[in-house]
């Protein structure tokens, strides 16, 4: 059995996008968020070998925040398992930040170049040889490669009627995006079924339908994800490896219930 | 077993003889130096 399913982005940048999928249950659509944090693999350090640490810091903890130092990761290039070596060498005074890291693989290195590991005063000196490896987020938090995955039914506002003459204007606060149905509001060309931000109108529904007696429900199998990523993948590539780690486990299922 | 001076901060040897103190100074808090081993860190 195939099902066509329906993807429409509504916000889209390399680290962080909104996308709205049509025709999945709420069980899939928690599946794809699973799978985009705890199913799709991201190097990390995993094993530091200090030579020299006259920092104040336990060598235990620079392996802590090294290991959360997200590293870019190409994932058609490596496996699950695959190690890459790192290392980084700061002599003080001077902060050592993730972009000192120096790595043997020009495919894999820090995502960010601006986080401090730690600050060294004059004299201290940190030099240290760190092993990355690939590995998927169930395994260890620091392998996530979507860092704030979820999603929200998405909601169909419509406009009943107005409201009395009497009524208050109180805030009905909306996150995410809105299906709106073709209404007057303020800026008085809505079609049927445009999606529309709610940031545009600061989440409060009164701002857009000022004196409108208004309807909110849910859309049936229609949700908006938000998904953003640490950078060691674009947020494209994370959804894209979730669902496909959905499809090769369902495979794997349908082959092995089979007779 | 090499030890630093707390208070001369000089390097100090230390044998079964002499006791804790430092032989320059005579101060008897001596700090030990961390080795020159390479250790590995498991991060988990």
């Amino acid at each position: 059995m195939t099902q066509d399913y329906e993807v429409e982005f509504v916000e889209r940048s390399d680290r962080e996008a909104r996308f709205l999928v049509r025709g999945i249950s709420p069980a899939f659509a928690n599946g794809i968020r699973r799978a985009m944090i705890a199913d799709v693999p991201t190097f990390s350090v995993d094993t530091v070998r200090v030579i020299e640490n006259s920092s104040v810091m336990f060598d235990e903890q620079i392996g802590l925040r090294l290991g959360l130092v997200p590293l870019t990761t190409d994932l058609d290039d490596f496996e699950v398992g695959d190690e890459v070596t790192l290392s980084i060498d700061v002599s003080g005074p001077e902060t050592a930040y993730s972009g000192d890291l120096v790595s043997s693989d020009s495919l894999v290195g820090p995502a960010d170049d601006n986080i401090p590991i730690i600050d060294l005063k004059d004299g201290q000196r940190l030099e240290v040889e760190a092993d990355a490896v690939l590995d998927r987020g169930r395994e260890h938090a620091k392998h996530q490669g979507g860092v704030a995955v979820g999603y929200r039914h998405l909601q169909r506002v419509e406009v009943v009627g107005d409201k009395g003459e009497f009524e208050d204007d109180e805030t009905h606060i909306l996150r995410g995006v809105i299906e709106e149905q073709a209404a007057e509001h303020v800026d008085g060309d809505a079609d049927d079924g445009d999606l529309v931000l709610t940031e545009e109108f600061d989440s409060d529904l009164t701002k857009r339908y000022p004196g409108k007696e208004l309807e909110v429900h849910d859309v049936e199998n229609a949700f908006v994800f938000h998904a953003e990523t640490d950078g060691s993948l674009s947020v494209e590539e994370l959804t894209l490896r979730a669902v496909d780690s959905i499809r090769s486990r369902a495979d794997e299922l349908r082959d092995a219930v089979q007779l | 077993m090499s030890y630093k001076c707390s208070r001369c901060k000089r390097d100090v040897t230390l044998d079964e003889y002499g006791g804790v103190r430092c032989p320059y100074c005579g101060h008897r808090v001596l700090l030990k130096e961390r080795s020159r081993d390479v250790k590995e860190v498991d991060v988990k």
